[in-house]
């Protein structure tokens, strides 16, 4: 699946961000997904927790593997996608649609470092 | 030297029954010389008395608790589940008195004289001990210093064995803490953070470098930070202290980021160094590095011809296992006349976190550092039937080669992580390739499987990956 343009992408941690004045929307990709495998599940942040740039927010794990998610730029989380806690497999189902954090952006550094959909999916060709 | 039947018998001394001291006495003792081992406090050392044993004693009691808190995930309920610190304790004394009777008991066995008291170096063939009875002239044809290590607690830190302590007091607290701040994420820091969580303290890790377990694989650190976040232990890193006040209530840490940390009791884990004091060793012309460790070559002799050193107080890994290596191995040398080297090619290091972590060999950012190139492989837990069976899927085996394939490091971190490591030890030591480690038949159901798909995994042919 081709990633959305309006998106903007972490290509590191297979991040998709969507960003709306200070706040952002953040799920994996579908390209991560399709890595992972089936998931089983995914660790949800409380509400105001504050992540620094590089500091682990979730954890998604399949059968197979267990993936951090670190944050990309500082944040505090608003809200956690609690539907994940009963069906993390939604996001197999559609990584756009099921996003896992809704944050507050609380340091910028790193937004600048995030790539747009072609460069992502270039990147995932490499 | 005595003669016994026209054979010269030669007389050693061994200062400190530490894990290095004692097993250097016995082997000197096999070896047929007449030993007598010095000791001030109890046969042991620091390892058995004040560390690897009591924490190990200690997540006896923590595994416990969590295994029937996790009941309910294997179908078996468990209703009021209390814990009893005194009595984990008691069980950690037990536990440690029974194995000093066994290290006496083989110290008698071999003939040792043990001389309890503290020793004073008068020069290369005689020691003093102060003994409870008066002092005691040992006179030796050769010495082995095994002194050991004490905790680092520079003054800022207030140090007062009582709010501020140690590793040496908090094995033995009546009551776990309500609140601690545990300065240093190392080995100590994060087991006894773990284990104080468990048992119902709110902890607080403060490391002034940038990950907890600083001598640890990068991913390793990670996967643990993880663990200790899902059991609500707080970990700052990146941080140093900048300010200790201890209160009528407890303590509080001034933190260079600007923030600071409350608790009842801070813990102090930032690192050991040699004890020497008042040992008297530059009487016998013994040197020392800048950092007050004694030199010594390979064959663990120091600059003075007959003094050998071993363990804590020169400068390689301070861990009990290279301690008894090096003891063992300073003894053959001084009896038999040796010159045999202790090999630090694959030096194991394990940490009793849950999971646990054990590394051996080189880490990848450190051969990357050195120039040297690498491949991986790498392999989870949650893949083997055998963890999920168990409910331990949490963690990995990662495998580091040369560009020839050859093992020269490998991380765990995960169940069992330290008996899986022996494996990975010995491809280190002995040099195998990773085709060599993951052709050998691997036992099924079991987590040693792990390590042979990682090595699989370096050339892409992990089948369950």
């Amino acid at each position: 699946m081709a990633s959305p343009q309006n998106l903007k992408y972490d290509a590191d941690q297979h991040l998709w961000v969507d960003i709306d004045g200070d706040t952002a929307t953040i799920g994996i990709t579908d390209f991560a997904q399709s890595q992972l495998g089936d998931l089983l599940y995914v660790e949800l942040p409380d509400e105001d927790d504050d992540f620094e740039r590089g500091d682990e927010f979730s954890v998604v794990e399949s059968g197979k593997k267990a993936n951090g998610l670190e944050a990309p730029f500082g944040f505090t989380i608003v809200a956690a996608n609690d539907v994940l806690d009963d069906e993390p497999e939604a996001i197999n189902e559609d990584a756009f649609e099921n996003w896992i954090v809704r944050v507050k952006i609380t340091d910028e550094d790193g937004i600048d470092d995030l790539v747009d959909a072609a460069a992502y999916d270039a990147a995932c060709q490499a | 030297m005595r003669t016994f039947f026209g054979e010269k018998i030669m007389n050693i001394t061994v200062i400190g029954a530490g894990p290095g001291g004692y097993e250097a006495a016995i082997a000197a003792a096999k070896y047929g010389a007449d030993v007598t081992l010095v000791e001030k406090d109890e046969v042991g050392g620091t390892c058995l008395n004040r560390g690897c044993i009591p924490t190990k004693a200690f997540l006896g009691a923590s595994d416990a608790l969590d295994a029937v808190e996790h009941a309910k995930d294997f179908g078996i309920s468990v209703e009021n589940v209390s814990v009893d610190y005194p009595a984990i304790v008691a069980r950690k004394n037990k536990i440690k008195d029974g194995l000093v009777k066994g290290i006496k008991f083989l110290l008698d066995q071999n003939g040792i004289r043990l001389v309890k008291g503290t020793a004073f170096i008068e020069s290369p063939q005689l020691v003093t001990v102060q003994t409870e009875e008066g002092p005691v002239n040992v006179e030796s044809d050769k010495m082995i210093i095994a002194t050991g290590s004490v905790p680092v607690v520079p003054k800022m830190f207030k140090y007062d064995g009582t709010k501020v302590i140690t590793s040496d007091e908090i094995l033995d607290l009546q009551e776990a803490p309500k609140s601690i701040i545990i300065v240093g994420g190392g080995v100590i820091g994060c087991e006894i953070g773990q284990f104080l969580a468990k048992m119902g303290s709110k902890v607080t890790i403060v490391e002034a470098l940038k990950q907890i377990l600083p001598n640890e694989d990068a991913d390793v650190s990670k996967q643990l930070l993880r663990q200790l976040k899902r059991e609500k232990i707080k970990v700052i890193t990146g941080t140093a202290v900048s300010e200790v006040t201890v209160t009528d209530d407890g303590v509080k840490a001034d933190l260079a980021n600007g923030k600071s940390v409350e608790a009842d009791l801070m813990l102090v884990s930032i690192g050991r160094r040699a004890y020497l004091d008042r040992l008297g060793y530059e009487k016998a012309g013994v040197e020392t590095d800048d950092k007050g460790r004694i030199n010594v070559d390979e064959t663990m002799v120091t600059n003075v011809p007959n003094i050998y050193a071993i363990g804590d107080i020169v400068a390689t890994p301070q861990l009990a296992h290279v301690a008894s290596k090096e003891g063992v191995t300073a003894a053959q040398n001084a009896v038999k006349g040796m010159d045999k080297k202790v090999s630090y090619k694959a030096v194991p290091a394990c940490v009793f976190t849950d999971p646990e972590v054990a590394a051996v060999g080189i880490r990848e950012d450190q051969a990357a550092a050195a120039g040297i190139e690498t491949k991986t492989g790498t392999f989870e837990f949650r893949g083997l039937g055998k963890a999920q069976a168990m409910g331990k899927i949490q963690g990995t085996v990662k495998i580091i080669t040369d560009p020839d394939n050859v093992i020269i490091g490998a991380s765990v971190i995960g169940p069992h992580a330290s008996d899986l490591l022996a494996e990975l030890t010995m491809a280190v030591e002995l040099g195998l390739t990773a085709e060599q480690l993951g052709d050998v038949i691997h036992p099924h159901p079991s987590l040693s499987e792990a390590v042979m798909e990682a090595a699989h995994d370096v050339h892409g042919m992990s089948i369950h990956k």
